[in-house]
Order: C-alpha cells, then structure tokens, then sequence
C-alpha cells in the first residue's frame, strides 16, 4: 500500500476546454510526487515536490496562474504539515514568489515559527535567498481577462470562482508509515488585498498526523475555515471512520451547516486514500503500486499503469 | 439538520469567562494581571446584564483587556525584532460559526473590534498586514501611533532581548512576559461566542502570525458544543489545533473540565508546549485551565465573580447587584 501520493487541482466546475490540461496536470503531478517516494524520499519531499509542479503550471490557481485580487494583484497562500512531528510551516499574502510551498516549508524547517505573512514573508524570502520574481511571470491572461470581468458591476467572484479553478493540494504516505500535506493557492478571485483564506491556516487548509492521517483541502475558503473542515474529517477518521467516509461526512457537514462546496484529498497511515468532492468537479490524481488514478467529473476513476503516457478521455482534445 | 441552538430555550444563566494569558506571571505583575481580569470579566458580564449577545460581551471583555497596558494585546503589546508592533485577533459567534480575524496589523488600538468589522463588513474571514491596515482605514477606524501601544516596560524589556528563542524559553518557563487575552461568553440566549487578542511573542519575526487568530487554534465557537479561548506557545498551540480539539472532546461526551484537561495533556505529551484556555458550553458549565506556572482568569456566572491565578486557585466574590 506504501508509498502513496494524492493530488488534487481545485474543486469547481473546470471549463470544457481546460478540462484534460487539468487531468494531465494533476496526473503529471502526482507522478513527480510518487518519484520521490520511489527514491526514498519524504512524504513531506513529495507533496511539495508535487505542489511545486501545479504553483509552475500556468492552468492553476497556485503560483503562476494565481487569480488577481481586487487591485489586480497576486497574493498567494501556502502551508505544509509533517505529520510525524506536527510541525508546519505557512505563508499568507505573500507577493513576487514562484514557489510558495517551498517558503511554507523554509519557515517550518529554518524559523521558530509556524506562519509568516506579507511583507514579513518576503524579507524572510530575501534572507533565504529565495529569488524575488516580476509580477507578471505569475500572471496569466486568463486571470487578467477573469479579473476585469469581475470589475464590472454585478459581478459575483464567488460564484464565479465556484465555477472555476480552485487550490492545489496533495497529501502523502512514505514508505516509513509518515504522512503530510501541502497546500498553495492564490486565493480568490477580486478579494480584498490582504485577504486570507483557509489555504495558509492549519487545520483549515490541511492538517497532518502520523496518529490519523493527512488532508488537503479546496473550495470556497471562507466556509471550510468555519469547520476547520481538515481537522473535522481527521476527527472523523480517530473516531473510527475511513478515509472515504470521513471524507464524505466532513464535507457533507460544511454543505448542511454553513452551505458550502469543496472538495479534499485524504490519506490513512495504511496508504488508504480518497479524493472526494462536493463542488461538480475536482481534478485529482493518485499514484499507488505503480498505478496511477485520476479524475474530474463526480463518480469518475480512470486507472492506467504509471508508466504508460497518459491517455487523454475528456472529448475537448 | 436541526442544530441545537435552533430548540433551546431562552432565559438560561449567562455565563463569561476571560484570561489574560498563560505563563510564568512574576509576583510583581500577579497583583494588576488578576485585577485587569476581574475588570475586564465584570465589563464583558455588563453587556449580558443589559440583554446583549455573547458576541458583544466578549468584544466588551476583550476590548477593556487591551486597553489595560498591563496586558500583551493592543495598548501594552509586545514589539517584534524591528521594535515595532504587530498585533492579531479573532472573533467566533456559534450561532452562525461566521468568524472574523487579523494577523500581523499594525497601530490598531483595538484589534478585537476590527477583527469583527472583518466578520461583519467583508465577505471574508481574515485580514492581514497591510490589508488589514487599510480595510481599517476605509470603515473609518482610526490607527493610532506605535508610542502609544507600547508601554515603558516593554520598551525595556525588548532591548534585553537579542534573540527570539532565548525568548520562548524563559518566557514559558521562568520569568518576564506578556501574552494573548481572551474572553468566552454564553448568552441568555444559549448563544456561545469567543474572542482572543495578542501582541503575539516578544522579538517575534517581522510578520509572524501564531496561534491566536487561526480558526480552531487561538478560539473556536459553535453553539452545538460551545465556545475556546487559548493562550500559551502558539506555535505548539496551532499543531494540535487547541481549540477545535477541546470542542471535539466535548463533542465525543467529555465535561468542560476534562476535554480541557486532556487536550492540554496531549499538547503537552506531543509538542511539549505549555498553554491555557477558557471554555463553557452552552448550558453554561465553564472551565478555566492551564499547564503554564500561572494564568490570570475570571469568570462571572449570575451574581458571582472567581478568579484564580494559581494552578487549583478558585476564589470568589459576590456581586453587588
């Protein structure tokens, strides 16, 4: 069953013509993921190595390809959790920054502390010598073209980031039995500057424990805070429940309490997983046994060996 | 789904709880930190007196611990490495688990009350560093100069420090520190609500967010299970998600008391951090528990104020009406 590794691209509803980029996305994610772990790397190696690849693809809404906020800017949230230690290590509102995974995990494993935000972050990036990159080599057309539609009046982001791409995230099992998670994001769609959502905060965005599991977490940010929806399907799992069922029960709650969509990737100590969603879409990839599974539409799971090119099955290409 | 609050009956006895963080308190400080406590405990019980909801009671509390200079929140906040002031903060309601929060705003004399404009005026949850500071600026909330957050001792004390881990240490094993306040509140209503301020960790990084206003770690709020205000090491704080884990204690049956207890137990076991917390429920049971030396709390419960300072300290005085 080990090593495992779980991806997701963002629950919503993925337009048609980005629909296979999104499956190849994750798919080709998940496969850098699972080399890591096959050259006895750490499940905290692999879901950033993971979440780096969907930050640098232009399709996400993570790194390059981050939404704009209301000033058209890009601010981007990140954590990473060990579940062996529980340490973690967060970047809220950072700017000017390829790779904010890889500075959530630099605040982890070189500061005392467990989340940096603003400008702090990108001094603490200066002193790490994490190069500072120009605002437009985050910058897609698509966010500059969804950005000023939002600008005109009555439109809605939210609904309208429903309807789109969301967060990535992955989650991990290493050969050792140790999980972690990894989450990035550019947050929403014309949100205030300064805006933080549910990515950057434990518990949140994702939560870690070599006791239960590991959870990676997408969907509308502000919603999944107010159930801590990471931690609650954890709680879940302690209780007794599998991963696909605790899954289930945590996003079932945050539908009925506080009427909100998202969608998770989930992982046992055992390597059991699931990717479960709420939103009409979440693109997902596993790789488990040298297979690889992936993902978009509710009910969907195509297998292939991991070796093996992928084979496009949306109709769009 | 029925949610409890939605079947409960009105007119039960409010209850609100405060502390004024959990630490070392040197006997110097003990004196001004119970009675900051006692003050901001009696201000916030007002509020329920007068019919107000326990999300105005403990703004209330809050509010009157940060403007006592002899707590680390807003007036009396703690300076990071630069010697300036960040301060965070988070407010719950349980009714709706809508919650508003800032990290890491700067010359805000009451964090508390900007993290519930948050919750209240925006679509969003969290606010931060800039963001946080101009969001204050458009609603019309006033910022204040950084001199007059911070008080004379502080200045003092930070220009002994030199190093943040130096810091942690002596701060939650020996001597010389301020930390997070927080209050937690039912209303007559059954109606659960929490809120938690802090100036965070002396010569903390430019920018460090800890525990307090991270939903779950620093308070927490649902009126199904009831309400969490932490205080402690916050990094050890956000690994075990103090606050949703004491709720989830109570969830599974355990009393106030003891899914305080055990959670504590468990940070300690697992991160070895030391903290506090102040937790009721929503029929009114309270608890008021820490691992640290000390920790100021008070708590009014009809017309009975407790305070404590010691670990099984638990003293009382009645309330003129």
């Amino acid at each position: 069953m080990l090593p495992v590794v779980v991806v997701h691209g963002g629950a919503g509803h993925v337009p048609k013509e980005r629909s296979e980029k999104a499956t190849m996305g994750v798919s080709s994610a998940a496969r850098s993921g699972y080399l890591v772990l096959q050259g006895g790397g750490s499940s905290m190696d692999a879901v950033v190595a993971a979440v780096s690849q969907l930050e640098n693809n232009p399709l996400f809404n993570a790194g390059c390809g981050s939404v704009l906020n209301v000033k058209g800017e890009v601010e981007m949230d990140a954590l990473v959790m060990d579940g062996k230690t529980l340490c973690s290590g967060a970047v809220s509102a950072v700017r000017n920054i390829a790779n904010p995974v890889e500075l959530a995990r630099m605040v982890m494993d070189k500061t005392s502390h467990a989340c940096l935000t603003a400008e702090g972050a990108s001094m603490f990036a200066r002193s790490m010598g994490v190069p500072e990159v120009p605002h437009e080599s985050l910058v897609t057309e698509y966010s500059r073209m969804r950005w000023r539609k939002n600008l005109e009046p009555g439109a809605d982001p939210v609904a309208c980031q429903m309807g789109k791409m969301g967060t990535v995230g992955a989650v991990a099992v290493d050969v050792e039995g140790n999980v972690a998670c990894a989450t990035s994001t550019g947050g929403m769609m014309n949100k205030m500057e300064g805006r933080v959502g549910d990515t950057p905060c434990i518990g949140s965005g994702g939560y870690a424990d070599n006791h239960s599991g590991a959870v990676s977490t997408t969907g509308h940010g502000e919603t999944i805070m107010k159930v801590t929806l990471a931690r609650l399907i954890l709680f879940y799992m302690e209780q007794g429940h599998s991963v696909e069922a605790a899954s289930d029960m945590g996003l079932a709650y945050m539908k009925s309490r506080v009427d909100g969509l998202g969608g998770v990737v989930t992982v046992d100590p055992q390597g059991n997983w699931a990717a479960r969603f709420s939103s009409l879409q979440m693109a997902w990839a596993a790789a488990q046994k040298d297979m690889l599974h992936y993902g978009l539409y509710v009910g969907e799971h195509w297998s292939q060996n991991i070796q093996e090119p992928h084979s496009p099955h949306h109709a769009d290409i | 789904m029925v949610y409890p609050h939605t079947l409960r009956i009105i007119n039960m006895p409010a209850v609100l709880l405060v502390h004024g963080g959990a630490w070392a308190i040197p006997e110097e400080l003990a004196k001004a930190s119970v009675d900051g406590v006692k003050s901001a405990a009696c201000e916030g019980f007002s509020v329920l007196r007068r019919g107000g909801s326990a999300l105005d009671a403990v703004e209330a509390a809050v509010r009157a611990l940060e403007d006592n200079p002899d707590f680390n929140a807003g007036h009396g906040a703690t300076l990071n490495i630069d010697g300036e002031v960040e301060l965070d903060a988070i407010i719950m309601d349980g009714r709706t688990l809508a919650c508003g929060a800032v990290s890491s705003v700067k010359n805000i004399a009451n964090p508390v009350s900007l993290a519930r404009a948050v919750m209240e005026k925006t679509s969003h949850v969290m606010l931060t560093g800039r963001g946080g500071n101009l969001f204050a600026e458009s609603i019309g909330v006033g910022s204040v100069p950084s001199d007059s957050l911070v008080s004379d001792h502080e200045r003092t004390e930070w220009s002994k420090m030199d190093n943040y881990d130096a810091e942690v240490l002596t701060d939650f094993n020996s001597k010389w520190a301020h930390d997070t306040v927080g209050a937690v509140a039912v209303d007559s209503a059954g109606n659960v609500a929490c809120a938690t301020s802090t100036g965070g960790i002396r010569n903390k990084m430019v920018g460090r967010v800890g525990d307090s206003p991270i939903v779950g770690c620093g308070g927490y709020a649902d009126n199904s299970s009831g309400a969490v205000s932490c205080t402690g090491h916050g990094e050890s704080i956000l690994k075990v998600t103090l606050a949703r884990l004491i709720l989830s204690h109570i969830e599974q049956g355990k009393s106030v008391a003891d899914a305080s207890q055990l959670s504590l137990q468990h940070m300690s076991d697992r991160v070895h951090g030391a903290g506090g917390a102040v937790v009721v429920s929503p029929s009114g049971q309270w608890a008021a528990t820490f691992t640290t030396k000390r920790m100021a709390w008070a708590a009014v419960e009809q017309d009975v104020l407790w305070f404590g300072l010691d670990p099984n300290e638990r003293l009382k005085e009645k309330l003129s009406q």
